[in-house]
């Protein structure tokens, strides 16, 4: 701690001090074109309390090249100063060193201000090389009018996984009496949104304890194998195969599932298709049976800003990523649910939008009180199955799992074997 | 200076920016990969010397193993159906099918069509319960139609299809050319000895279009080894790596794994394999091609 505090004294000898720098460019990189338009207010701010300092902001979203763009620009030594840096990604990037070590330079006090687990994430070795600026989390969606329908009481924070299974049975209807359900009580597939809530909520850990192996303790095969049973043998959820065309984040504010988990940042595209068309509300996955209030997690992570090793301008883009994740914020500028990692902005009025559906977003504030789990480790992407990797990996295996075309063991089999080789490289 | 030497010299000044630009631009990242592909090497960290590991780890992998089957698979029926279809379609408009201007045109509209644009159509023919394609089934009585992108079964002949639909017109093309330099009076005289349509064809213009059929087939066997647009965007290699082909194969090891040194020596098993196919192709050009 002495080491990290006296290198970061060193490295930020001028932080503390006011920024006298003069025509100083500071290069910024987001991933999320959206939200770097709802911060260009807040840049704009930066500049001008900052004289002689211009931003050049540029956003690149993951889909479209960011991730390789900027793998090639730490090659070739010309990272931004600033940059945006993923939960899945920052154990990699910080072991490689591309990351300037942020520990020392913010105080307890101060760190205290932000939400733990969130702030947690960005702590790689010993180092804080990336620091958060907001954080998700998924959660369960449930529409209400369906409940109201079906004479089913909402979700309750202390539902039991059986309660969620009637439930499920209670809110899946056919209609037209076709032999097909025309709404499904639940939404599952194989996405690491969608699965991993439950596994962690029953206490389950895909990975063994130095996170360099796949090892599913019981906990994560039992939570798989409700998740399956639920879409094979209880048959409240489609297959995935029988979606095909739709997207999966659609099913649910199309009024096709009266329930689905995913991550909370679903909110704004929740709102834009559902409109007015029904009343939905947020719930806490049920804590599951084999779970105590000790092992029950929540899966969360965060967003955050990292710095560049190299960067020429250490204290500026630190002030920078303060202005951009503090008190200086607005919170009308964190979109749905993504919540602010400043903790006085994320408790305020104005965030909660209880105007809007969902009217308990602050439900997520609670999640992010409580016991919190992000289970990334290094190759994440690769085998889970993720982005361009999202139809491979353990994806890949448990919607074969879902489809019935694969027993839990054997998916388990599979993508354990797959996710050790790519972990051990 | 002499003559030959002035001519010499403003030849090369003329050639140095395409000499430059391919010795930069191709030919030192060819053999710059080359070396990478014995490097475990992450881009954003440190390259580790592996020696021959990486090319080991592909053959003894069953994921990669994989993926040369899902190759192999898709490069048959791309080849076959590609070529054959587009024989067949150039000989129909050969023939004075009428409107053949306009069906060159629709035949061809494909290939020059935005490949995310078509995909996402072609996405929506095979949505399993929304799609048309399994309407029109339901409709004739099947109850069952298959789920075509997410069933391991039908995802990779889907691709293909898809991958034929596109490309056909362009194939069709480069044999309607060669179909018009056949001289008329070859048929005429095939007549008048009493050869029938289906004669005419396999002994008047297959003969005189394997030049055309030997180029089409290189170029389809090329193709078949480097379909990655409509794998993306179609199936995305899916499900559950059923529709991975080596093109997307390298994609995903080189831009989401970033374990460029693998993909590097990916590329280069794709390399000798095309290099290969190549040959044998050209073996065995002298004993069907006429020249």
């Amino acid at each position: 701690m002495i080491y990290h505090s006296l290198r970061a004294a060193l490295v930020f000898g001028v932080a503390a001090c006011p920024v006298l720098a003069q025509d100083v460019t500071l290069q910024y990189l987001s991933w999320d074109p959206e939200q770097l338009e709802v911060e260009r207010a807040a840049i704009a701010e930066f500049e001008e309390e900052n004289p002689g300092v211009t931003v050049e902001a540029q956003a690149l979203p993951a889909d479209k090249g960011y991730w390789p763009k900027l793998t090639a620009q730490a090659a070739s030594g010309d990272l931004p100063d600033v940059f945006m840096m993923s939960s899945g990604f920052v154990q990699e990037w910080g072991a490689a060193g591309n990351l300037l070590d942020l520990s020392g330079v913010i105080s307890d006090d101060e760190l205290a201000a932000y939400y733990e687990g969130a702030a947690s994430v960005g702590v790689v070795d010993g180092q804080r090389v990336a620091f958060p600026q907001n954080w998700v989390a998924p959660v369960l969606f449930y529409n209400i009018d369906m409940f109201e329908a079906a004479g089913v009481e909402v979700p309750q924070p202390d539902w039991t996984w059986e309660d969620f299974r009637s439930a499920a049975k209670e809110l899946t209807v056919d209609t037209n009496e076709d032999g097909r359900p025309d709404q499904w009580g639940f939404s599952v597939y194989g996405r690491y949104a969608h699965v991993e809530p439950w596994v962690f909520r029953n206490g389950g850990r895909y990975l063994n304890e130095d996170m360099t192996g796949l090892d599913l303790n019981d906990e994560a095969k039992a939570a798989l194998t409700f998740l399956t049973g639920l879409v094979t043998e209880d048959q409240v959820a489609p297959m995935p195969q029988d979606m095909e065309g739709i997207r999966q984040q659609d099913i649910f504010p199309l009024g096709m599932a009266a329930m689905w988990v995913d991550g909370s940042w679903n909110i704004a595209n929740t709102r834009t298709i559902v409109g007015d068309n029904f009343r939905w509300g947020i719930a806490p996955v049920p804590m599951g049976p084999d779970a105590t209030e000790d092992t029950a997690a929540f899966y969360a992570w965060a967003d955050m800003l990292a710095v560049a090793k190299d960067t020429e301008h250490p204290d500026l883009a630190w002030k920078f990523v303060q202005h951009l994740t503090g008190s200086s914020r607005s919170a009308s500028d964190f979109l749905g649910g993504k919540v602010p990692a400043y903790i006085e902005i994320a408790e305020s009025e104005e965030w909660l939008e209880t105007d809007q559906m969902p009217p308990n977003k602050g439900i997520l504030l609670e999640i992010g009180e409580d016991n919190v789990y992000a289970g990334f480790s290094p190759n994440w992407s690769s085998w889970r199955g993720y982005g361009a990797s999202g139809a491979g990996g353990m994806n890949g295996e448990l919607d074969e799992v879902f489809n019935g075309r694969k027993t839990v063991d054997e998916a388990i089999a599979a993508f354990t074997a797959f996710g050790n080789d790519v972990l051990s490289r | 200076m002499t003559h030959r030497r002035r001519v010499m010299i403003t030849a090369l000044v003329f050639l140095l920016p395409t000499i430059v630009g391919t010795l930069i631009f191709r030919l030192i990242p060819i053999g710059w990969s080359f070396v990478l592909s014995f490097y475990q090497w992450k881009v954003f960290d440190t390259a580790t010397f592996v020696g021959w590991d990486n090319y080991a780890h592909i053959f003894r992998s069953p994921i990669s193993l994989g993926v040369f089957v899902n190759s192999a698979v898709f490069s048959l029926i791309y080849v076959v159906g590609s070529v054959v279809l587009a024989l067949v379609l150039a000989v129909v408009l050969n023939n004075g099918l009428r409107s053949s201007a306009f069906f060159r045109g629709a035949f061809f509209m494909p290939f020059i069509t935005a490949t995310v644009a078509i995909t996402l159509a072609w996405r929506w023919i095979f949505s399993t319960r929304f799609g048309v394609l399994n309407n029109i089934l339901m409709g004739l009585g099947v109850d069952n139609p298959p789920a075509w992108l997410a069933d391991p079964t039908w995802a990779l002949p889907a691709v293909a299809l898809v991958s034929i639909w596109k490309d056909v017109g362009f194939y069709m093309i480069l044999l309607l050319a060669g179909l018009q330099t056949i001289d008329p009076t070859l048929y005429q005289a095939a007549r008048v000895d009493g050869a029938g349509p289906v004669q005419r064809f396999w002994k008047v213009t297959v003969p005189l279009l394997t030049r055309s059929l030997f180029f089409v087939l290189i170029i389809a066997i090329v193709r078949s080894t480097q379909t990655f647009e409509i794998t993306y965007a179609l199936t995305n290699g899916g499900p559950n790596g059923a529709s991975t082909t080596l093109a997307f194969f390298v994609y995903q090891k080189a831009f989401v794994d970033f374990d460029v040194g693998y993909a590097a020596a990916l590329s280069y098993i794709m390399c000798v394999i095309l290099g290969l196919l190549t040959l044998v192709n050209f073996y065995f050009r002298r004993r069907w091609v006429h020249e």
